[in-house]
């Protein structure tokens, strides 16, 4: 659907979003709804909540789209932050907190399109990056990030000093933003073998 | 809180992690602190990449639907109106804004993210005033005759305003702000206040040295001002 659009930047579609193009806001749906029902999936664990956490996401790229500017924030990072948000939000006010946030959501077979190898590939790297952590750095990342917690429940519930689980937050994303650079990839030269064929 | 632990929480604030009181002193802070703006910026940038550590499966198709409902039910504002002559001298904005007292944006923005925290209702707004807050090239310029500031973007001129505690408008009037430059008023979008923090996106830009005022006139808005400016801007850099 939206396959006009097909060819354009997630930057480019946010532009068109911002002149209240709703052809555009779709193809925007239709490239993140995956990542973002799963993040909002995985923090608030009930998927009627989840739903919510993303569609309440997307009316904000609606709204706020005018807002946003290219040059400072990938589109997919700033639609991500929406997202993760709300899920959190979500999760801080209406469920009790969950005891174990750590374990993955069960893996499934995805359908196999370009979206789903592209998908498929960002997580193959997030996850090397995630390994080559210092384990409490990646433990205190991945309990704020997945789990919603915030640093004081984390300085709680890990038995550490609320300045150590600061600077551990701080010097882990330091780090993944480190490694990730060292496996970065780029979806244009991604793409450029399999537009050819 | 020591200056380099407060640049920690660029990290937490980012992963969201941050407690209401914590995230209302952060905010603050990154409303005036160039380096924090950057650092979560990236680090933002970095924590979008989690997101894709997850394996699941696809929402319902009826949430596209839901989603595009939603965005079919708001309508645009569109502004598309001819520039007028400013129907009242200028000067007559800042003599009425001489006797209010703006309050500095650091308390304005630490007052703002604690009752956020209790108007997730609003969360469009809380967004609206987050990318304000934490955008490296706006300028934050005061309001005078009300409590809020204007925020302008330094490359695309766009700005909004952000005011505190605005009155609804009487029935059967609206808020208009004007963007008014070189004694000329431009019409730059309707409100009606009534919430605790109103944000008005401007639909016009704010030029170098203009000033946005803000009069109430018949609901349905007007061409040019046909009242004395309630509160006003001073210029903009």
């Amino acid at each position: 659907m939206a396959r006009g659009l097909a060819h354009l930047s997630d930057e480019a579609l946010v532009a068109l979003v911002a002149r209240a193009d709703e052809d555009a806001l779709a193809e925007l749906y239709d490239r993140f709804n995956r990542v973002a029902y799963g993040l909002a999936l995985r923090i608030v664990r009930d998927p009627s909540l989840a739903e919510d956490a993303v569609q309440d996401a997307f009316l904000a790229v609606w709204r706020s789209a005018a807002r946003f500017v290219a040059e400072r924030a990938k589109a997919s990072t700033w639609i991500l932050t929406l997202v993760h948000r709300r899920a959190v939000d979500l999760v801080r006010r209406e469920q009790p907190r969950r005891a174990e946030p750590l374990e993955s959501a069960p893996q499934q077979a995805g359908e196999d399109t370009e979206e789903e190898a592209w998908r498929r590939l960002r997580r193959a790297r997030v996850q090397e990056a995630l390994k080559r952590l210092p384990d409490k750095q990646r433990e205190a990342l991945e309990l704020a990030y997945y789990g919603g917690f915030t640093q004081s429940e984390l300085a709680d519930r890990l038995g550490e000093p609320l300045g150590t689980i600061k600077s551990r937050m701080f010097s882990g994303l330091a780090n993944l933003r480190d490694l990730l650079a060292e496996g970065d990839i780029e979806r244009e030269q991604w793409k450029e073998p399999r537009s050819t064929s | 809180m020591e200056r380099t632990e407060i640049h920690e929480l660029s990290a937490a604030y980012a992963l969201d992690a941050l407690g209401p009181d914590e995230l209302a002193e952060f905010e603050a802070h990154l409303a005036h602190c160039t380096e924090c703006r950057e650092h979560v910026a990236a680090f933002q940038e970095t924590v979008a990449e989690l997101a894709y550590d997850v394996e699941a499966p696809a929402p319902s198709p009826a949430l596209r639907n839901r989603v595009l409902a939603d965005a079919r039910r708001e309508q645009p504002k569109v502004v598309a109106m001819p520039r007028r002559r400013w129907a009242f001298p200028v000067a007559a904005a800042a003599a009425f804004a001489a006797g209010c007292v703006a309050l500095g944006l650091a308390f304005w923005a630490s007052d703002l993210a604690n009752q956020l925290d209790e108007e997730r209702t609003a969360v469009h707004l809380a967004d609206e005033i987050i990318v304000a807050l934490t955008d490296p090239n706006a300028d934050r310029i005061p309001l005078e005759g009300a409590d809020g500031i204007l925020v302008v973007d330094d490359e695309s001129s766009e700005g909004w305003m952000l005011v505190n505690g605005l009155d609804q408008a009487p029935d059967g009037k609206t808020y208009e702000a004007w963007v008014i430059e070189d004694g000329e008023a431009v019409p730059a979008g309707l409100f009606t206040g009534g919430d605790s923090r109103t944000v008005v996106p401007l639909t016009v830009p704010v030029s170098e040295g203009a000033i946005v005022a803000v009069t109430v006139e018949e609901a349905g808005g007007v061409q040019q001002p046909t009242q004395d400016p309630i509160f006003a801007s001073e210029q903009a850099a």
